[in-house]
C-alpha cells in the first residue's frame, strides 16, 4: 500500500472507512484517488505517537458540500508543511498539531474550490466548500445511471439547464443547435408546431432513420413533448460503449432527458415569462411590379417563339397609368391603386406577432419526499395568418420514502396543443402562384385577378391560407410510476412502468370567402366556393398509445481497497400501438354547422392501425481499479417484432477503458498544471431495425375495384416480403483523450471514431417489369462514418467578471461502403458493330439527382456540368469541340453557330438536339460531354460531385459573462461543407409559368437576347441565369451543377442580456431570486446560400423566426 | 452469436426468480413479439378460401385502374394518349411532342411497370387458382379464363406502345426478371394463345346482361372483341372477321335506344351497361372508384372547378363532315378564311358588342376590325358548326355554344368575369386562349346532378365498345377488297351518329379501297374522341408522321394559331423506348433503334 510517496518514515495509517457517498459510486472512487495524490500525508485521527510529544493543539471539525452534507476525502493540510489528513466518511476530520501559531489550514478537494483558514484560537472548525466552477466535479447521466465526468470511458455530450432556459424557443429540439459536440441540430421550419428540430449525432449513418434514440427520464419519449423548463439536463450519448445498454434502438445516438426533481431545500417558487416578437429570418423577393411582371412574360413568350402576347399592351398601359395616377377612379369608380394593384407578396403574407411563454413551478421536499410540479403554457400566434399554436403543458415529479429501504414515486407529464388550420405545406407553392396584380384583402374581400388576361389560377394566398377553419389538436399523456428498493448493502432494485399515449384530433372544413375583382368591381361567379352543398368536412382521429416495462437490479461494492465493482442487469419491454380513423363528407346545410352528422354525402372513410414490440435483456459490468484504471462491459439482447422468430434476436455488446493518466505518479510533475487527463477507448456493436412494421412477412393490400356498380374490394400484393430481414448492426470505435489545464480554467476533449454500419435495411430497386409492387426490404448496404470532435473551453474571472466560452467542432465523412454492386460504365462494340455507351448505374445505385452509391457518401449528388469552352468559334471556320462558348451558355451568333456546326459534324445535344426558339437558342445552356460519345448532355454525362447535402463539418460556440447582477450569453451555431441543389421555378429558375411569380433574383439577372434587334437596349447577354421561357424549359431545368450552391452557415441563435436584482432588493420583495432577461433567438446569419435560409434546406418553407424577447424569471 | 434466451426465460417463468418474474411476469406472454399486420392478408392464406379467392381476381382487375391519379394528370390513362393523337392535344403539349422525349422518360417507365404489374397480377391468379383456391370448379375456370384475358390484354398494351417486350406467364421472383425481349410477333402470339384459351373456356357466359351482378367481369364476347384486335395487328383480316362475328353473335350491338341523340347519350351513366359496352373500366361514384375525365377534361365551369389539361385539337374538329357527308371547309362559310394569315382569323371567333377596350386591344393584337360584325360575329361564326354530323356536337364545346356546368354557361371570347348577359361565359384554366374543349365525359349539371366530385366520375370508361368491332371490321373487310360489305359495317355508325351514309350521294361515294381505308380512318377519328383509340390507331397504321407531326402543327387555339409546336425528331417516335433504368438493370433488354440515350 503506498498512500505517501514522500514521507517514507512515516508509518502507514488505517484510512477512515470509505462510504457510499450519497449513493453514488463515482464519489468513493475519488475519495480514493485522492489519497493516491502525493504530497499529501494522510494522517488519520488516531495520530501517530511521533507527533504526540509536540501537541500543542487538537483540531477537529466537519467539511460539508454545497448542500450540507458532509464531505469525505478532503484533505486537510497544515499550510506550509507536509502534516495532515482526510476527512472521513462523514466528512470529520481530526488533526493534532504541535504549534499552532500564526498557521493555517487548507482544505482541498478535487472539484471543490480550496478553502483556507488560518487556526487563529480555534480548535473546532466547520467548513463549507463551494463547488469548482468547472466540469470536473459534474455528474454525468448516462444509460441507467450517472457518473462523474472525470470517471466516464464512453463519449458523451451533456448540455445543462442553463443553455436552454430564457429562450424564446418554443421545443427542447431546436434549442440544442451549436451546444452539444457532433451533434447536428437542423430546424427544417419554423412554423409553430412543426418547428422541431432534425437531430443527428455523428452523421448519417445509415439509409434508414437517422434520428436518435430519446430516452426522458429512462422510457423511450418524443422530445418535444417535454417543456424545456422541466429540463434538468440531456446527455447524448454518441459511441458503442455509452450507448449499447440500450441496445438495438441505439445505433443512432442516444439522448437522454432529465427532468427536474424536487430538492430538500425549502420550497421555492419560480415564474419565468416571456414575451418576443418574431418575425420570418428572411423573405422572399418577386418583383412586384405588375407592369414588370407582364414585360417579363411576354419576354417569357417571345423567346420561345410565341407570337402573341401574354399580356396585351393595353392592360400594361393601364397600369403604369394607374401608378401615375393612383387615387383617379376607374370607370367602375374604384380608385386606380385598389384597381390595379402591384403586390408584394412576400411581404404581405408575413406579419409580426407576440409570442407569449410563461412557466411556473414549485420546488421542494423533505428528507422523505421530495416534488417538483410545473405549468407553462406557450402561445405562438405565427408570422402568417391562421398558423398559430397554443399549448398548455403540466408536470409531476413526486417521490417518497416507505421506511428505509423503499421509495416510491412518478414523472407525470401532460400536454395539448391547438394548431390553427392554414395549410402552409402548400403555402410557398401557392406563394409562388401568384401575381403582383391581385389584392391581398380589402374590405373583407380578398382579391381576384385583375387583368382580363391574368390566368384566372392566379392564387390568393392571403385567401387560400384563410380558407380552412377546424381544429388540429393533439394531447398527450406520459406517466411513469417507480419503485427503488434497497434489498442488501450495495444491492437495488429499480422498477418501473410507463404508460403514454397520444392522440390528435382533426376537424377541417371550408370557409367560405369572398373573392372580388375589384377593377370591375364585381364578384367572381365561378371560383367562388361559397355554396355549402359543395363544401366538405372531414373528421380525422389518430392515437397511439405505448407501453413499457423496465425493471433494473444493480449492485455496487468495493473489494478490499482498490477494486470497485459495479454490475446491473435489467429486463425491459415495449409495445407501441397506432391507429387512425379518417371521413370525409360532403354537402353541408350551412357552412358553419360542420359535424360529420349534419353532413350529406360520404365522400371517404379509411382507417388504418399497426403495432410493434421489443424485449430485452441487459446487462453491465463496471471496474475501476484505484480510480485510475478503469473497465466497463456492456451486453444487450433484444428482440423485435418487425423481424421474424428466426432472426429477430439480436446480440450488442461493448466494451470500454479510460485510463486517467494524471494519476500516474509519473504525471506529478504536471499535475499543478493539467489536474486531469484522461485516456479513453471504446468498441461495441448496436443494431437498428428500421424496417417498417412488417415487412418480413408478405402480405396483400386492399385495391379497389367495382363491378354493376357495387363496390367490389380486391386483395394485391403490396410490398415484396424479406423472411431473412435482420438487425442492422452499427459498430463504433471510439478513442477520446479529456482533461482539465490551468487551475480547471480550461478543459478540453477531442474524440476519433469510427462507425460502420452494416447490413443496412434497404429497399434497392428492383426491375421496372417486376411492377409497381415495393421492392422488398434487404440487409444489404454498409456505410462508414469517420470523425474527429473536440472541443474546448475556458473560464475565468477578470476582475469582477466571470466569463467563459466553449467551442465545439465536428468533421465527418461519411461513404456508402456495401450497396449492389460497383458501378460499370464503358463503350461496348455490339454485334452490328456499332459502339455503344453501356452503364449498371440503375442496378447498382438509386436516387436521381442525389444517388446512393457504392463507394460514394450517401445522397452523392449525380449531376450534368455545364459545357467549358474558350468561346474561339468564329462562323464559317472549323468545328473545333473546345471553341464553344466559354461559360456553356449560348450567347453570341459565334456560339450559336459553333452549336449548328457541332450538328453539321454529326455531334448533338441534349436533351434538346434541335436549335430554334422554342428548342435550343441564344441564352440557353449546353451540357459538357463527358463520356465523350459526342452527345453533349444525355444521362451518362451526368458525374459524382463529391458533394451532399449533409455538412461536413458542425461546430458550435457558446459564450458566457456575468458582472455583478449582469450576465450576458450567446450561442453560434453553424456547419459546412454541404452544397444545396436549388432549382425551384418562381424562386430560382428562369421559367415564367402562368398564373407564378417571378424572383427578383432571376428577373435582374437573366440572360436576353433579341435576334432581331442585336442593339435592342434590353438585350443583356451576360445575364447569369438563361433566358426566360414560357411555360416549361426542357433545357435549362435539367438538372446540373448550375443550381448546385455552397449552403455553409454561421448562426448567431441566441443572445441574451440578464439583469438580476441584488440581494437587498430582493430581500425586501421577499423573493430569493429575480432575474430580467432581453434575449434575441436567430438574430444573424453569414451564408452565400442564395436561398431563404440554408438551415430550413434547400427549398422554400416556412422560415425560421428571428426573435426578440423580454421575459423575468422569479423564484419566491 | 446467440445466447440461449429462450431457456433462460422458460426458467423463469417456470420457477420463479423471485425480483424478475414479478415484475416481468409479462414477459411470458408468448406472442408479444408476434405482430401481424390489421389491414392485409398474409401471402400464407391468400386464395385459400372462396372470399379469398374473389378478392385476388377483382385485385387483377384493379390493375385495369393503375395509372389514374387524382393530385394531377398523370398521362398514363387511356384517354390521356389522345394527346399524342390526332383529335386531342395538352395544354402544355408533351415531351413526345416537343421534341424533348427521353430513354428515361418518367411516364414511360410507369406505364410500363403499371402493365407488368397487371401481368403479375395475372400470373399470381393462374397459379393460385389451381394450386390452393377451394371454390368450385366452375369457379375457377372462369376465372382462370378471365385472369388470361386480363393477361392477354396487359400484353396487347405493352406490344402496342414498345413492339416487343418480355414475357413472363409464371409468378417470378425479383433475380428470375432477366428476360430479354420477345419479338413483336411472339408476344401477339401469347395475347391470342391466352385469349384462345378464355373463349374456349365453357364457363366463360358470352355477355352479361345489363344489371347482372358480375357485370363488369370479362365476357368472351370480350375475349372474341380483343382477339379480332390482335389480329388487326398482325394482318391477319380473317381471323379479325372471324372473330367480330362472334362478338356480334354474342348479343352486342350498337346503343341507338335514344334515337337521334343515342351517340351523345352512349357516354351518360345510365347506358354504360348498354348492349354496345363490351368491356370497360368500371367506375363509381366514390373516392377511389371512380374517373378522372371531369377533371382534367373539364373546365373551371364544371362541377369542381377543373382544369382543362386535355383539350380537342382543330384538327378533328375540322375533319367532321357536313350532315350531307361533304367535307367541311371554312371558306363556304367566311370566304377567304383559309388564305388569311392563321393569327388574323381570330377576329371571327370574337364575341359581339366587344367594348372599346376589347377593340383596341385586338386592334393592338393586329387583328383587321373591319372585318368584325359587332352584332352579328356570334352569328356568322356559329354557322361553321351548324349542319355538321352531330357527334362534333356531342363531343365538343363549340364557339358561343352552352355547356350546362355547375351552372349553364356559354363559351365565349375574349372571356368576360361579369358580361352583363343572362348566361355566364364558359370559364376555363386557359382564360387567355380560346380552345376546343371536351363534352365526352365531362358531366353536366350542378354537384349531384351527374357527378358528385371531379376527382371521382361515375361513368364506366369503355375499353373495347361495339363500334370499335364494327369499324375494325370494316377495315379488314376492305383490306380483304369487300368494299360493300365494309361501306354497310361502317354505314351503322353512321347511321346512328346521323351523319349521311356513305354512298347516299356524290360526296359520299367510296372511290375504291384507299378512299375506303381514309374514309374508315376518319370514321373511327371523329367516333372515338377522348376514348384512348385514337393515338394507337395513328401508331398502328404508320401515320403519326402525317396526320400528327405535319409541319405547322401543334397545340392550336381554336383558329388554328400554334401554341406550342409539335417535332418530329425522327422514325424512331413510332415507338416507345425501353426505360432506360430497366436496360441497366437487365442487360439482357435492347433498346429500340432510334432511341439515344
Amino acid at each position: 500500500m503506498k498512500y505517501s510517496t514522500k514521507t517514507k518514515n512515516t508509518p502507514p495509517a488505517p484510512l477512515p472507512p470509505v462510504r457510499h457517498l450519497r449513493g453514488r459510486a463515482g464519489a468513493a472512487f475519488v475519495a480514493l484517488s485522492l489519497l493516491s495524490a502525493p504530497g499529501i500525508v494522510p494522517l488519520a485521527s488516531a495520530a501517530p505517537t511521533a507527533f504526540a510529544q509536540k501537541a500543542a493543539a487538537e483540531l477537529t471539525g466537519k467539511v460539508t458540500d454545497e448542500k450540507g452534507e458532509g464531505l469525505p476525502g478532503v484533505s486537510v493540510i497544515l499550510k506550509g508543511s507536509q502534516q495532515g489528513t482526510v476527512t472521513d466518511a462523514d466528512g470529520r476530520f481530526k488533526l493534532a498539531i504541535s504549534d499552532v501559531a500564526g498557521k493555517s489550514l487548507v482544505f482541498s478537494f478535487v472539484g471543490y474550490e480550496s478553502s483556507e483558514q488560518e487556526i487563529g484560537g480555534r480548535t473546532e472548525f466547520s467548513i463549507s466548500l463551494a463547488p469548482l466552477a468547472s466540469n470536473l466535479n459534474e455528474l454525468v447521466v448516462v444509460g441507467y445511471g450517472e457518473q462523474k465526468k472525470v470517471n466516464l470511458t464512453g463519449s458523451v455530450a451533456t448540455i445543462d439547464s442553463k443553455s436552454i432556459e430564457s429562450r424564446p424557443v418554443t421545443n427542447l429540439s431546436s434549442s440544442l443547435a451549436g451546444l452539444g459536440q457532433g451533434v447536428y441540430v437542423r430546424q427544417s421550419s419554423g412554423k409553430p408546431g412543426d418547428d422541431g428540430a432534425t437531430i443527428r449525432i455523428r452523421g448519417t449513418g445509415t439509409l434508414n432513420d437517422n434520428s436518435p434514440l430519446v430516452l426522458i427520464d429512462g422510457i423511450i419519449g418524443v422530445m418535444d413533448a417535454v417543456n424545456p423548463n422541466d429540463v434538468e439536463s440531456i446527455s447524448i450519448l454518441k459511441d458503442a460503449a455509452s450507448s449499447a445498454i440500450y441496445g438495438s434502438q441505439a445505433a443512432n445516438g442516444v439522448i437522454l432527458i432529465t427532468t427536474k426533481k424536487g430538492s430538500k431545500n425549502k420550497t421555492t417558487v419560480s415564474y419565468s415569462g416571456l414575451f418576443s416578437t418574431a418575425s420570418p429570418s428572411n423573405l422572399p423577393q418577386f418583383v412586384s411590379d405588375y407592369p414588370r411582371h407582364m414585360r417579363l412574360f411576354n419576354e417569357g413568350a417571345a423567346n420561345i417563339g410565341r407570337a402573341v402576347p401574354i399580356y396585351s399592351d393595353q392592360t400594361i398601359q393601364t397600369w403604369e397609368y394607374a401608378k401615375q395616377h393612383p387615387d383617379e377612379l376607374n370607370v367602375n369608380g374604384v380608385p386606380n391603386w385598389l384597381a390595379y394593384p402591384n403586390t408584394d407578396w412576400g411581404k404581405v403574407i408575413f406579419e409580426n406577432n407576440v409570442v407569449q411563454n410563461h412557466n411556473i413551478s414549485v420546488n421542494g421536499g423533505s428528507e422523505k419526499s421530495l416534488f417538483n410540479i410545473s405549468l407553462g403554457y406557450l402561445n405562438n400566434p405565427g408570422v402568417m395568418q391562421n398558423t398559430g399554436l397554443k399549448r398548455y403543458q403540466l408536470r409531476a415529479n413526486v417521490q417518497t420514502k416507505i421506511g428505509n429501504a423503499v421509495t416510491v414515486g412518478t414523472q407525470t407529464f401532460a400536454q395539448t396543443q391547438s394548431k390553427d388550420m392554414g395549410n402552409t405545406a402548400n403555402a410557398f407553392n401557392f406563394l409562388r402562384q401568384t401575381v403582383p396584380g391581385i389584392v391581398p384583402y380589402y374590405d373583407g374581400r380578398y382579391g381576384l385577378p385583375a387583368a382580363a388576361d391574368e390566368i384566372q389560377t392566379a392564387n390568393g394566398i392571403l385567401a387560400y391560407l384563410n380558407t380552412t377553419g377546424g381544429k388540429d389538436s393533439e394531447s398527450r399523456f406520459n406517466s411513469t410510476l417507480f419503485a427503488n428498493v434497497d434489498i442488501l448493502k450495495g444491492l437495488k432494485f429499480e422498477t418501473k412502468m410507463n404508460y403514454q399515449i397520444r392522440f390528435a384530433e382533426y376537424n377541417s372544413h371550408a370557409i367560405p370567402v369572398l373573392r372580388w375583382n375589384f377593377a370591375n368591381n364585381v364578384a367572381d361567379d365561378v371560383n367562388q366556393t361559397n355554396d355549402p352543398t359543395t363544401m366538405s368536412t372531414r373528421y380525422t382521429y389518430n392515437k397511439n398509445y405505448q407501453i413499457t416495462f423496465d425493471n433494473v437490479l444493480r449492485y455496487n461494492t468495493t473489494i478490499g481497497r482498490d477494486h470497485e465493482i459495479g454490475a446491473l442487469a435489467g429486463y425491459n419491454q415495449y409495445y407501441y400501438n397506432y391507429y387512425d380513423i379518417d371521413a370525409t363528407k360532403t354537402g353541408l346545410i350551412d357552412w358553419t354547422i360542420t359535424t360529420l352528422g349534419s353532413a350529406t354525402d360520404m365522400t371517404n372513410t379509411t382507417g388504418t392501425e399497426y403495432d410493434r414490440a421489443m424485449r430485452s435483456w441487459f446487462g453491465r459490468l463496471n471496474y475501476s481499479f484505484r480510480s485510475k484504471y478503469l473497465f466497463e462491459a456492456n451486453i444487450r439482447y433484444d428482440g423485435s417484432s418487425r423481424f421474424s422468430p428466426d432472426t429477430r434476436w439480436g446480440t450488442f455488446p461493448s466494451f470500454s477503458a479510460g485510463w486517467r493518466i494524471s494519476e500516474e505518479n509519473f504525471f506529478a510533475g504536471l499535475r499543478n498544471h493539467i489536474p486531469n487527463l484522461k485516456l479513453r477507448a471504446s468498441w461495441g456493436k448496436l443494431g437498428n431495425n428500421a424496417s417498417g412494421d412488417y415487412d418480413y412477412q408478405a402480405n396483400y393490400g386492399k385495391v379497389n375495384y367495382s363491378f354493376n356498380g357495387t363496390i367490389a374490394s380486391g386483395l394485391a400484393q403490396g410490398k415484396i416480403a424479406n423472411p431473412f430481414l435482420r438487425w442492422e448492426s452499427t459498430t463504433v470505435t471510439n478513442i477520446g483523450l479529456d482533461g482539465n489545464a490551468w487551475n480547471n480554467r480550461a478543459s478540453f476533449e477531442l474524440e476519433w471514431y469510427d462507425k460502420y454500419t452494416d447490413g443496412i435495411l434497404t429497399t434497392p430497386p428492383i426491375p421496372l417489369t417486376a411492377g409497381t409492387v415495393s421492392a422488398p426490404t434487404q440487409n444489404t448496404a454498409a456505410v462508414r462514418n469517420r470523425g474527429i470532435e473536440f472541443s474546448l473551453g475556458w473560464r475565468d474571472k477578470v476582475g469582477g467578471v466571470n466569463y467563459s466560452i466553449n467551442g465545439n467542432f465536428a468533421y465527418n465523412i461519411n461513404r456508402v461502403t456495401t450497396y449492389k454492386g460497383k458501378l460499370n460504365e464503358q463503350w461496348v462494340t455490339n454485334a452490328d458493330g456499332t459502339r455503344s455507351y453501356t452503364s449498371n448505374l440503375g442496378d447498382v445505385s438509386t436516387g436521381g439527382d442525389n444517388r446512393i452509391l457504392e463507394d460514394r457518401a450517401i445522397n452523392e449528388f449525380y449531376l450534368r456540368e455545364r459545357y467549358r469552352g474558350n468561346g474561339t468559334y468564329k462562323a464559317g471556320g472549323e468545328v473545333d469541340i473546345n471553341a464553344g462558348p466559354k461559360d456553356g451558355m449560348i450567347r453570341t451568333q459565334d456560339d450559336l453557330a459553333w452549336v449548328n456546326a457541332m450538328k453539321a459534324a454529326g455531334y448533338s445535344f441534349s436533351p434538346v438536339n434541335s436549335v430554334g426558339k422554342a428548342q435550343l437558342y441564344y441564352g440557353d445552356f449546353i451540357f459538357a460531354d463527358l463520356n465523350g460519345d459526342g452527345n453533349y448532355g444525355n444521362s451518362y454525362d451526368r458525374k459524382f460531385t463529391g458533394t451532399t447535402s449533409n455538412p461536413k463539418y458542425v461546430f458550435g460556440v457558446n459564450m458566457d459573462a456575468s458582472w455583478k447582477g449582469f450576465d450576458l450569453s450567446m450561442i453560434w451555431a453553424g456547419s459546412a461543407g454541404m452544397q444545396y441543389y436549388y432549382n425551384f421555378e418562381g424562386y430560382n429558375n428562369s421559367i415564367v409559368r402562368d398564373g407564378n411569380g417571378i424572383a427578383s433574383r432571376v428577373a435582374d439577372d437573366h440572360y436576353y437576347y433579341n435576334d432581331a434587334n442585336p442593339n435592342d437596349p434590353n438585350n443583356n447577354i451576360t445575364g447569369s441565369f438563361p433566358r426566360l421561357k414560357y411555360n416549361g424549359d426542357a433545357i435549362n431545368t435539367t438538372s446540373s451543377t448550375t443550381w448546385l450552391y455552397d449552403a455553409s452557415y454561421i448562426k448567431l441563435k441566441n443572445l441574451q442580456l440578464g439583469y438580476s436584482i441584488p440581494d437587498v432588493w430582493s430581500k425586501k420583495l421577499k423573493i430569493s431570486r429575480a432575474r430580467l432577461f432581453l434575449s434575441g433567438e436567430n438574430l444573424l446569419i453569414i451564408t452565400k446560400y442564395p436561398g431563404l435560409d440554408p438551415e430550413i434546406g434547400a427549398g422554400v418553407g416556412y422560415p425560421t423566426m428571428k426573435q426578440y424577447s423580454l421575459g423575468v424569471n422569479v423564484t419566491l | 452469436m446467440r445466447f440461449p434466451v429462450h431457456i433462460f426465460k422458460r426458467k423463469v417463468c417456470q420457477f420463479g426468480i423471485p425480483a424478475l418474474s414479478l415484475l416481468a411476469l409479462s414477459a411470458c406472454e408468448p406472442d408479444l413479439l408476434d405482430t401481424s399486420p390489421y389491414g392485409s392478408i398474409s401471402s400464407n392464406t391468400m386464395w385459400t378460401t372462396d372470399n379469398l379467392t374473389d378478392l385476388g381476381m377483382t385485385g387483377v382487375y384493379n390493375g385495369l385502374r393503375l395509372g389514374i391519379s387524382t393530385s394531377s394528370a398523370s398521362g398514363r390513362e387511356l384517354y390521356h394518349f389522345d394527346r399524342m393523337g390526332m383529335s386531342g392535344q395538352q395544354r402544355d403539349g408533351d415531351a413526345f411532342m416537343n421534341g424533348t422525349a427521353t430513354v428515361g422518360n418518367g411516364n414511360v417507365s410507369s406505364v410500363w411497370s403499371e402493365l407488368y404489374e397487371g401481368v403479375h397480377r395475372a400470373n399470381d391468379a393462374i397459379k393460385n387458382l389451381t394450386e390452393k383456391s377451394p371454390s368450385s370448379p366452375e369457379k375457377k375456370a372462369r376465372y382462370m379464363a378471365e385472369a388470361k384475358f386480363l393477361r392477354a390484354y396487359y400484353y396487347f398494351r405493352l406490344n402496342q406502345l414498345f413492339k416487343g417486350v418480355p414475357i413472363y406467364l409464371e409468378p417470378v421472383q425479383l433475380e428470375e426478371i432477366t428476360k430479354g425481349r420477345e419479338t413483336e410477333a411472339k408476344v401477339w402470339e401469347q395475347v391470342v394463345k391466352d385469349l384462345t384459351e378464355a373463349i374456349n373456356e365453357p364457363a366463360l357466359p358470352n355477355k352479361y346482361a345489363k344489371g347482372n351482378a358480375a357485370f363488369g367481369h370479362v365476357t368472351k364476347g370480350a375475349a372474341y372483341a380483343l382477339r379480332g384486335k390482335a389480329y388487326m395487328y398482325t394482318k391477319q383480316w380473317d381471323l379479325a372477321i372471324a372473330d367480330f362475328e362472334k362478338v356480334k353473335a354474342a348479343g352486342y350491338a350498337l346503343f341507338s335506344g335514344a334515337g337521334a341523340d343515342s351517340y351523345r347519350l352512349l357516354f351518360k351513366q345510365a347506358n354504360e351497361q348498354s348492349d354496345e359496352a363490351i368491356f370497360s373500366i368500371q367506375h363509381m361514384g366514390v373516392s377511389g372508384y371512380g374517373s378522372t375525365t371531369q377533371f382534367f377534361c373539364g373546365t373551371r365551369s364544371s362541377t369542381g372547378s377543373c382544369w382543362n389539361t386535355y383539350l380537342i385539337s382543330p384538327n378533328v374538329v375540322d375533319l367532321y363532315e357536313n350532315k350531307d357527308g361533304s367535307k367541311f371547309n371554312w371558306d363556304a362559310i367566311i370566304p377567304g378564311y383559309n388564305a388569311m394569315p392563321v393569327a388574323k382569323r381570330e377576329v371571327y371567333f370574337l364575341r359581339n358588342n366587344l367594348t372599346a377596350t376589347e377593340i383596341a386591344a385586338m386592334t393592338a393584337k393586329g387583328l383587321d376590325m373591319s372585318l368584325y360584325l359587332p352584332t352579328g360575329n356570334e352569328e356568322r361564326v356559329m354557322k361553321a358548326y351548324e349542319n355538321r354530323d352531330p357527334r362534333l356536337q356531342a363531343n365538343v364545346i363549340t364557339p358561343y355554344a352552352s355547356y350546362n356546368g355547375t351552372t349553364p354557361v356559354v363559351s365565349r371570347w375574349p372571356y368576360r368575369v361579369a358580361n352583363g348577359l343572362p348566361i355566364a361565359d364558359l370559364r376555363t384554366d386557359t382564360g387567355n386562349l380560346f380552345y376546343y374543349l371536351h363534352r365526352k365525359f365531362v358531366y353536366e349539371g350542378a354537384p349531384g346532378v351527374e357527378i358528385e366530385n371531379r376527382t371521382y366520375g361515375a361513368t364506366d370508361f369503355p375499353l373495347i365498345r361495339y363500334a370499335d368491332v364494327l369499324l375494325m371490321w370494316a377495315e379488314a373487310l376492305n383490306e380483304k377488297g369487300n368494299t360493300a360489305g365494309a361501306v354497310a359495317l361502317v354505314n351503322e355508325v353512321r347511321t346512328r351518329a346521323g351523319v349521311a351514309l356513305l354512298n347516299s350521294n356524290a360526296a359520299t361515294t367510296v372511290a375504291g379501297q384507299a378512299d375506303l381505308r381514309e374514309r374508315i380512318r376518319n370514321e373511327r377519328r371523329a367516333e372515338f374522341v377522348n376514348e384512348g383509340i385514337d393515338y394507337f390507331d395513328e401508331l398502328r397504321w404508320g401515320t403519326l408522321k402525317e396526320t400528327v407531326f405535319y409541319t405547322g402543327n401543334g397545340v392550336k387555339q381554336i383558329w388554328g394559331t400554334v401554341v406550342v409546336p409539335y417535332v418530329w425528331s425522327g422514325d424512331f417516335l413510332n415507338t416507345w423506348p425501353i426505360p432506360q433504368s430497366e436496360i441497366e438493370r437487365n442487360g439482357n433488354l435492347q433498346q429500340n433503334p432510334g432511341w439515344m440515350n
